[in-house]
């Protein structure tokens, strides 16, 4: 192996891709993607309640209505004087979005409320609706069977499951087990669509040379073994680039998107925005996220590279073997099937990140590099296991390596057809 | 590689016993040539005779299974390669890539440095009127243009050895002649130039030594004009007008090139040149009658007899 060609072969590799139109738009258009994302969040959240969805209110007790405008003042309106087909035409009018005539039965005979509406709001809006119609009904009713302060505290409480997670250290941690199985599947995800994609990029690259005839005149300077390396240490060091753009951009907006969410917020100008500041002066839910663990983001890494290591060299197997970009398919089987596996064993694992089928699944080096990033994020993986996996990948690497040069060796100068399975393990035999 | 190193009576190219299979098939069998410094050596034979496999042994491209190659007197070796440039048969160039950077890549890959490389290439674009070709890309010129460019990217690192894998095929005749041009240019350099061809009327032209191939196998080799001699004046040039059926009527000879108003006559034993006069003179006015060493063809022909030659549609 020599150096300076590897290093020439990278060079080039690295550098005509990196300065490609598509290449610096999917690099530059996640991280907008993401911003646009958050931005939208934010936007969201600051006009969600701004919408004045109104509703009349027909309440023959009196009671119920005072009840509702204590919950939303804005949102129901004392309707009572006015007779149903005056508000029927309100609502054809859009002057009112629906309306709800309360009648004793519904108290005392528990019959439901009925909404009467234009049909804007959608969804959330009639959910809501029904949420304070069910709070404010059981109200009347506590207050009417005249019970306790006591069992009236009781109905009020909303009980919910608070967990804390107890660590080997024995530190005991907020409990972000539902963030952090979302963060393992997206982990996952990105490493499945990686390896494919760079993955795509070595085979359609090696297609290139040949199809180019360029191939031949490299071999007569490189070795094969230096080309494909250096092949691979180039698109590996473009995957890099592109994950170190995107990781900085992902920090660096989710650290302004908290405060300029809020400075927004502060400054709207919508008709609630004081009040909004002064109560609600807060970042967005969706924003308070707990904080990723460094670890975490090492180990992706890691076996994001061995990953890539693993299935890189195969892809450019694959594509040595090939005539053409469009003969890949049935070569590329022996490759998409163990990721496909992976993929689909981390619906799984993302539930059940200690099962046995996981455990030993992400141990499987052509499947850890989804696995283990996925089982690391959500749970505790014992080190002998995460040591292991990656002891076996760098082993298979070396295996697939082996095997992936020597066909390439000889995939690269053989044109007219492509190469069958049978082909290919003559090639091994062969050279 | 500084040439001033290599003694000139070196033999530049030393191939003894050389032999590749590929699966079954014999591709070269126990082939042995030498290379002389300085000179034209042609590698001849029809499509599939073992020419590329050879010369992909010879540039280091693919091991033999057995015999041995000497370059300047090494051994096949990365070192080897930058002694030698190398047009492929199958060549071509980054489409995407600018002319300047991928003439510049291809002259690094062959061990200049950047500085060497850039004069270099400078010199090769102004000399086949390409300067303003720099920052194209190599898509974006004709086929004659990027023929060009290859033509320079295997040259540009300056080498003791050139060798051309059927360089002819492909080309149009204006960079046919460039081609000629220039491999003659490097021999008055004092270059060695392997050439392989399956059209031998290129090799009568420019070749100073030849090796025949056929099956793998070196069935001639040595100096083009004394493996002429030897073969001696045997062959009849005939132009004449008027019917052409006398030509039907001989025995013992082989028409190698005939068409209405000519041919050439290979005079097989036991026939007289002045007997063929006689019948072509009853059917048609002799305009030439010529006695001269046989074509190139033809010394391929009586070699390995007509029934063994590959492809020969190919060839003749």
């Amino acid at each position: 192996m020599n150096w300076r060609q590897i290093y020439l072969v990278l060079k080039r590799e690295y550098l005509t891709r990196v300065k490609s139109k598509g290449f610096i738009w999917a690099t530059v258009l996640v991280p907008v993607g993401f911003a646009a994302f958050i931005g939208i969040g934010v936007f969201i959240s600051i006009w969600e309640s701004d919408v004045a969805l109104q509703i009349g209110v027909q309440d023959e007790t009196g009671q119920v209505i005072r009840l509702l405008e204590q919950v939303n003042e804005q949102r129901y309106i004392d309707y009572s004087d006015i007779d149903s087909d005056s508000l029927r035409v309100l609502v054809q009018q859009d002057a009112i979005t629906g309306f709800i005539l309360i009648t004793e039965e519904n108290i005392s005979g528990g019959k439901n409320p009925e909404l009467i509406h234009s049909g804007s709001g959608g969804m959330e809006f009639i959910l809501s609706v029904e949420s304070d119609f069910r709070q404010v009904l059981r109200e009347e009713k506590l207050r009417r069977a005249d019970v306790s302060e006591e069992i009236q505290r009781i109905y009020d409480a909303r009980i919910s499951l608070d967990t804390r997670r107890l660590t080997r250290e024995g530190e005991e941690q907020d409990d972000d087990t539902f963030f952090l199985s979302i963060v393992g599947f997206i982990l996952g995800i990105i490493i499945f669509i990686s390896i494919f994609s760079y993955g795509g990029y070595i085979t359609r690259g090696v297609i290139e040379e040949k199809t180019n005839r360029i191939v031949e005149v490299i071999a007569s300077s490189v070795k094969p073994i230096e080309l494909l390396t250096g092949k691979m240490a180039g698109v590996g060091l473009l995957a890099i680039t592109q994950f170190g753009v995107w990781i900085l951009a992902f920090f660096g907006l989710s650290a302004i998107a908290g405060p300029a969410a809020l400075h927004f917020m502060g400054s709207s100008s919508s008709p609630m925005g004081a009040e909004m500041a002064a109560s609600e002066a807060e970042i967005p839910a969706f924003l308070n996220l707990p904080t990723l663990e460094v670890s975490l983001i090492v180990y992706f890494i890691i076996f994001f590279i061995l990953g890539y290591l693993l299935y890189s060299s195969l892809f450019a197997a694959v594509g040595s073997a090939a005539d053409s970009e469009t003969d890949t398919q049935q070569l590329m089987l022996p490759i998409t099937a163990p990721i496909m596996i992976a993929y689909f064993i981390m619906f799984h694992a993302w539930r059940n990140p200690d099962s046995t089928l996981s455990v030993i699944g992400s141990l499987v080096p052509f499947f850890s590099p989804i696995l283990m990033v996925t089982r690391i994020a959500i749970t505790e993986v014992p080190f002998w296991q995460i040591g292991l996996s990656i002891i076996l990948m760098i082993l298979t690497f070396a295996a697939t390596m082996w095997i992936s040069s020597k066909i390439y060796k000889v995939g690269i100068l053989s044109y007219g057809s492509t190469a069958t399975f049978k082909d290919l393990l003559r090639w091994i035999k062969q050279s | 590689m500084d040439s001033t190193l290599i003694p000139a009576f070196m033999k530049t190219i030393e191939i003894s016993d050389l032999s590749r299979s590929f699966g079954k098939t014999k591709a070269v069998q126990n082939v042995s040539f030498d290379v002389e410094k300085g000179r034209i050596f042609g590698l001849l034979g029809p499509n599939g005779a073992g020419k590329t496999t050879t010369i992909r042994m010879i540039n280091y491209i693919m091991p033999p299974d057995e015999g041995s190659i000497l370059i300047n007197g090494y051994p096949v070796s990365p070192m080897t390669q930058k002694m030698i440039g190398y047009m492929p048969e199958e060549r071509g160039l980054y489409k995407k890539m600018k002319v300047g950077e991928q003439l510049m890549y291809l002259a690094q890959l062959k061990g200049m440095k950047a500085n060497d490389a850039r004069e270099k290439i400078k010199y090769w674009l102004k000399r086949f009127n390409a300067e303003d070709w720099h920052s194209k890309v190599v898509g974006e010129l004709s086929k004659g243009m990027s023929q060009k460019i290859q033509f320079i990217a295997t040259i540009v690192h300056d080498p003791d050895i050139y060798i051309f894998d059927e360089p002819f095929s492909g080309l149009d005749p204006i960079n046919s002649e460039l081609l000629k041009q220039i491999i003659i240019e490097l021999r008055k350099d004092g270059k060695t130039i392997l050439f392989s061809t399956h059209r031998m009327e290129q090799v009568e032209q420019m070749c100073d030594d030849i090796c025949l191939f056929n099956n793998g196998k070196v069935v001639l080799t040595g100096n083009l004009r004394k493996l002429k001699k030897e073969f001696g004046k045997n062959t009849l040039l005939l132009e004449f007008e008027g019917n052409d059926s006398f030509l039907d009527q001989l025995e013992n000879v082989r028409i190698n090139n005939r068409s209405t108003n000519f041919a050439e006559i290979r005079i097989l034993d036991g026939l007289q040149p002045q007997e063929i006069l006689k019948l072509a003179m009853d059917y048609s006015e002799i305009h030439k009658f010529e006695l001269v060493e046989p074509s190139l063809n033809e010394i391929f022909i009586s070699t390995v007899g007509e029934d063994n030659i590959k492809n020969s549609g190919v060839l003749l």
